[in-house]
């Protein structure tokens, strides 16, 4: 029944000059759909896990400890000023294969560390700075005068931070950060460089073999569009939800 | 209303763009223009695949393209009588160079396959045959291609070893860019084998002190196909004036020369056995 439908639907593209007949064969198809779910899978992963790396190196920017901050600016410059493309491979390719090599040596058994793992680490960090600098222009946009009210009320740095500080910047910074997300998602497309089998992958395996690019291509197209679509609509929704009336806008 | 028709205008308009693109893409069957047009220029741009090695690298020194597949790309232009003009492609690419127009001629190590036959054309003259060979550690335990079952596979994006290798032994094939990044895989312990052109694999593992640990050997090549020169489909003309090019390499014993001047070991028999043939079909 749904199978007379696919056929029926890929004869019906191929009149309009699109060739869509891998979806009639059982292991691409499969292969492809797996992809969708892999590339879904890498932004429910690394949205999180950016912020996370995000909020920490913001604290740690913001805090005016110099053995705080130092290290955090040296690192969010050289996270920034390099290609994604080129710490995954610095990652995975390199990094990856003195932990194999060391750990073969230590004899301690296989790596743990598979491609995906990584994509998610080197995707966490890249986009978690562009958070940081976010965060941090949303943290040091809270005014003198509401840090002075609560430091007054005797407020450790600590719930200065977590209580004032994130709350309004957060706020402030919500744009930005959903720009940076949107971005996001469309950066876990560097997964398919290092074999992750996410949409873009399994795309490119398909179509080395069948040669059908354009097709493939619409497919990935109104993939991430409609991701970046749904992240967008949650970001408006979060903005509405956390306005405050009197407070930036 | 007005609303509504407005809205539909506004939709039409890409899509009649989309239906014109797709329409120049699939006209590329009519008349063979191509031949014509490569006399007329005086100048054939050939895409050239340059991986390092025999079979193509750049001349440090004189940053020319140097090796078999430019080699053979020169060659072609000499036997049409015109000038070579050689432009690198990339394997997961290629195909999309010599359809957008950008190549005229592809000898790019692309072996034939039907997949490949029912959109492109090429001359039936292979002038070489290629399978595949597995790079993996001495102390894998691996000795046939049965023993690849199961386990995670490197191959390189657009080889056309995956499909026989995850269908017929059930491997689980990972496609890196190229094949450089899928060597650097197994060295990194993500797959069990890296399976490419036997022609990469076996100088490598024989021949390079950093390979020492690791070795081919599983004794027979998996695909072995021929490789062709390829055209965009239907263009018979083109066709059939580089395959008089091909035939006659193999009549005169011009390619197992270049075989062994561009440093390719073992010989290739195939060679030796399309001369034999083709001289007896001569007499």
């Amino acid at each position: 029944m749904s199978d007379n439908l696919m056929v029926q639907g890929v004869q019906a593209l191929k009149a309009l000059g699109l060739n869509y007949a891998f979806v009639l064969d059982d292991m691409e198809r499969q292969a492809f759909v797996r992809g969708l779910g892999v590339s879904l899978q890498l932004c429910l992963l690394t949205i999180p896990g950016s912020l996370v790396v995000g909020v920490l190196l913001a604290a740690m920017l913001t805090s005016g400890r110099a053995w705080l901050a130092h290290p955090a600016r040296a690192f969010v410059e050289v996270t920034r000023n390099t290609p994604t493309l080129v710490q995954l491979y610095c990652a995975f390719l390199v990094l990856n294969m003195l932990i194999t090599q060391q750990l073969r040596d230590w004899g301690a058994g296989p790596n743990p560390l598979t491609p995906f793992i990584w994509v998610v680490i080197v995707v966490s960090l890249h986009k978690g700075v562009f958070h940081a600098e976010a965060l941090r222009a949303g943290i040091e946009s809270v005014p003198a005068t509401t840090l002075e009210a609560a430091r007054s009320l005797g407020f450790s740095r600590r719930q200065l931070l977590l209580r004032v500080q994130l709350p309004l910047a957060l706020r402030f910074a919500l744009p930005s950060l959903v720009n940076n997300l949107v971005d996001l998602v469309k950066m876990t497309a560097v997964a398919s460089a290092i074999a992750v089998g996410d949409v873009t992958y399994q795309s490119i395996m398909i179509w080395t073999q069948r040669d059908n690019v354009l097709e493939l291509l619409l497919l990935i197209l109104l993939w991430f569009g409609l991701l970046t679509w749904l992240l967008s609509l949650a970001g408006r929704w979060l903005e509405q939800r956390l306005r405050m009336p009197g407070y930036g806008q | 209303m007005r609303q509504h028709s407005a809205y539909s205008r506004s939709i039409a308009r890409p899509l009649t763009g989309v239906a014109a693109a797709l329409t120049l893409l699939a006209g590329t069957a009519h008349a063979d223009a191509t031949l014509d047009k490569i006399k007329q220029r005086g100048k054939v741009t050939i895409g050239v695949l340059v991986n390092g090695g025999p079979f193509g690298s750049i001349d440090p020194n004189t940053q020319q393209l140097v090796g078999w597949n430019p080699e053979l790309a020169r060659a072609v232009a000499k036997g049409l009588g015109v000038e070579a003009d050689l432009v690198q492609v990339q394997t997961a690419t290629r195909v999309q160079f010599l359809q957008a127009g950008k190549v005229d001629l592809l000898i790019a190590s692309m072996e034939l396959n039907p997949d490949r036959a029912e959109i492109l054309g090429y001359a039936p003259t292979p002038f070489y045959r290629v399978g595949g060979a597995a790079a993996v550690r001495k102390d894998s335990g691996i000795t046939q291609w049965a023993d690849l079952r199961g386990k995670p596979v490197c191959v390189s994006q657009g080889s056309s070893f995956a499909k026989p290798l995850s269908t017929e032994y059930g491997a689980q094939v990972q496609g890196y860019k190229s094949s450089s990044d899928s060597l650097l895989a197994l060295r990194g312990g993500n797959c069990v084998a890296a399976v490419h052109d036997s022609t990469l694999i076996h100088p490598l593992v024989n021949k390079n002190p950093e390979w020492s640990q690791y070795a081919a050997p599983i004794a027979s090549e998996i695909l072995p196909a021929p490789s062709v020169v390829w055209t965009r489909k239907g263009e018979a003309d083109t066709i059939a004036a580089v395959d008089k090019v091909v035939q006659e390499w193999h009549r005169s014993g011009w390619l197992i020369a270049a075989e062994k001047r561009v440093g390719i070991a073992p010989a290739n028999p195939f060679l030796v056995e399309q001369q034999a043939k083709l001289k007896t079909a001569a007499r």
